[in-house]
């Protein structure tokens, strides 16, 4: 993918974009904001990072002036240390994810992984499968390898949302907003908690183990 | 509490008006009564003189025998309305112009109950004087009607002159009290304001207004000013300081990322890499803590605080914690009593990160085994929310500083944690103007939130 990074911060930008070079996408990095909106407005990129703060334009002016021209790239904010408000003001502005700072790479490498591959509008499926695993939405039962196993709705919530990222890691953050609506910091590794009983039920009586555990950044169920 | 009816009836406006009034009162009654007891006693001299006048009249007739028939013509033609005549002889026949007037000696002040008047009409008072003439005892009494009739006119011109002037102050006062009460309203109200986070709150004042509660509401507006100010510049240090002391931080936490993932290290180097990891992960969340204080309690939130079904919210954090708490030996409880709905004017994610926080607190301060007891409960119009364990809990005097950022109790020095939890907590309650209560669950902790609608 062709991303464009804008942040000031030397070793932050060079961390994200050396990092994101080695996964094989192109980076272009622009160290202000007014210099960024001209080159976010001209190149054609798959995905826009965006620091809150900026010498020049600060990023939620940038993104809304972008947003003004139409330009519906995809845009990750990077926030320091931010509250909810940050949040909220910056989603407002356009941004469609926001990542607070200081992050793991690996939380930035699947948030981008997440947005390049926004769900496009498309017939909804009444069945997800993984292997031998086999979920249908409309009877919500989960049967693998034919015999059925019985969910809590949290869990099936939490199944089905690995399930349509299948291939993708999906971190602690992403579960947590996605799964249970948790945007603050809830100070716990409850999710693992939670992924371990999953398993308990998916994984545990079977033989090969779908729910994968990538170190430094989540889970991920193999496409 | 003091009835707060009585507060407001005795504003101060209004009760200077009262005791102006008390004083006018008293001040009128005392003058008056002066003057009529001034007016009386001249008026009795002057009766006297004419008594005495009367008197010498009849000493002057020589012949007893005049005398008897002098005073029986005067007590036939006097009318005893006016004045009275009574001669006893010492010996013969009395003299008088009523039955009988009690004997007396010298001057006295005789009411009409006293005098035997067989049913003519005669004076509420007299002033009477006995003396002893030729041979026998004589009385001249002479009414004191002009003294009683002076003291009801005195006393109907106080009332026709005060009740007027009493009527026009009190309504005058009680106008003027509302005004100023109003003007007090308006600086109450905004000093309300501006304790609650509103720092933009201030006084509404008329240019031409020169009173002294206009004085006080540019005063109270010059303090919310510097205030103000103060506080913008405090935000602006913080969050100055915030943001250069973050920039280093990310940077580490990018560097030991960078180690872990690009280099090859001895078991041993990687235990200690993840502690390094986890120290700076809890010097940025302190940060974020801090930083989500100060946004909290200047208040910006408020604005975005909408109606939220605590039932759900309550339900979805303690779902979400059990699994932990579970795994880590704890039992956690959810009881919800009472009707629904459990609608507050709230911000979800706050209201998680309460109940979520609060049940943190009883999993990092409580003995492995512990129960926590999460209640959700509504009378009439109040939602109270309740967690609740029976660990060791928080004696008395610590209960007001555990709310204080930063501070830790000296036992949980060595637990996870910043100190900042139950501030957010606090924090984030006063948001919702719901009434925070720290009390002993007997054994345990128990923290009580009170919503009102």
């Amino acid at each position: 993918m062709k991303i464009l990074v804008i942040e000031d911060d030397k070793t932050t930008g060079a961390y994200i974009s050396d990092g994101l070079r080695e996964e094989g996408h192109s980076v272009d990095l622009i160290p202000n904001g007014s210099d960024g909106l001209i080159q976010a407005s001209v190149g054609q990129y798959d995905i826009l990072i965006v620091d809150r703060m900026l010498p020049g334009i600060d990023g939620v002016s940038l993104v809304k002036t972008l947003r003004g021209t139409k330009n519906r790239t995809p845009v990750l904010f990077l926030t320091s240390l931010g509250g909810v408000d940050d949040r909220i003001e910056g989603l407002n502005a356009g941004g469609d994810d926001y990542l607070v700072k200081p992050f793991a790479f690996g939380e930035l490498s699947a948030r981008i992984a997440a947005l390049g591959r926004r769900p496009q509008m498309q017939d909804e499926p009444s069945t997800l499968n993984a292997a031998d695993l086999e979920m249908n939405l409309l009877t919500r039962k989960v049967t693998r390898a034919g015999q059925p196993i019985d969910l809590l709705p949290r869990e099936f919530a939490l199944l089905e949302h690995l399930l349509r990222r299948k291939g993708r890691v999906q971190t602690r953050t992403m579960l947590m907003e996605a799964v249970w609506d948790i945007h603050y910091d809830p100070m716990t590794n409850v999710v693992d908690t939670h992924i371990s009983r999953l398993r308990g039920k998916v994984d545990k009586p079977f033989d090969k183990e779908l729910i994968e555990t990538v170190r430094g950044s989540g889970y991920r169920i193999e496409a | 509490m003091t009835f707060p009816k009585m507060r407001a009836i005795w504003s101060t406006p209004l009760r200077l008006t009262a005791i102006l009034v008390l004083i006018f009162i008293l001040s009128s009654a005392v003058s008056f009564a002066t003057a009529y007891f001034v007016i009386r006693a001249t008026f009795d001299t002057t009766l006297q003189d004419e008594i005495t006048q009367k008197i010498a009249v009849y000493q002057a007739i020589e012949n007893q025998d005049d005398l008897v028939g002098r005073l029986a013509d005067d007590a036939a033609a006097t009318n005893p309305e006016l004045l009275i005549l009574q001669y006893l002889p010492d010996s013969g026949k009395a003299i008088s112009n009523v039955r009988h007037f009690p004997p007396i000696s010298g001057f006295a002040i005789i009411p009409e109950r006293a005098i035997d008047h067989s049913k003519r009409d005669i004076s509420e008072s007299y002033l009477a004087r006995s003396v002893r003439v030729g041979r026998g005892q004589l009385i001249v009494a002479q009414t004191r009607n002009q003294i009683i009739e002076m003291g009801e006119i005195m006393l109907s011109v106080v009332l026709i002159g005060l009740l007027p002037t009493l009527l026009f102050a009190s309504v005058a006062g009680a106008f003027v009290a509302r005004g100023a009460r109003r003007k007090i309203k308006v600086i109450q109200t905004t000093l309300a304001d501006f304790t609650g986070g509103q720092m933009a709150a201030r006084v509404p004042v008329a240019t031409g207004d020169v009173d002294d509660l206009s004085d006080i509401s540019k005063a109270v507006n010059t303090m919310a000013t510097s205030q103000e100010a103060l506080i913008a510049s405090m935000r602006q240090v913080s969050a100055d300081i915030a943001h250069d002391l973050k920039t280093p931080i990310q940077r580490v936490a990018v560097i030991l990322d960078q180690i872990s993932e690009k280099t090859e290290l001895s078991e041993g180097q990687e235990v200690l890499l993840a502690r390094a990891r986890d120290e700076t992960d809890r010097i940025v969340k302190t940060f974020q803590s801090l930083l989500q204080l100060a946004q909290l309690e200047g208040g910006a939130v408020r604005d975005r605080l909408d109606p939220t079904d605590l039932h759900r919210v309550t339900t979805d954090v303690c779902e979400f914690l059990e699994a932990e708490a579970e795994d880590q030996g704890y039992t956690l409880h959810l009881n919800v009593s009472g009707d629904g709905p459990f609608t507050v004017k709230g911000d979800r994610q706050l209201l998680s990160q309460v109940i979520a926080n609060l049940i943190q607190n009883a999993l990092r301060h409580t003995p492995v085994g512990s129960c926590i007891d999460v209640s959700l409960s509504r009378s009439g119009n109040q939602i109270t929310l309740c967690v609740a364990d029976n660990g060791p809990g928080v004696p008395e005097d610590e209960r007001d500083k555990v709310l204080q950022r930063l501070y830790r109790m000296e036992k949980s020095r060595t637990t996870d944690g910043n100190g900042l939890g139950l501030s957010l907590v606090s924090a984030i309650c006063a948001l919702h103007d719901a009434e925070l209560i720290l009390s002993d669950n007997h054994p345990g902790l128990q923290v009580q939130m009170n919503f009102s609608k």
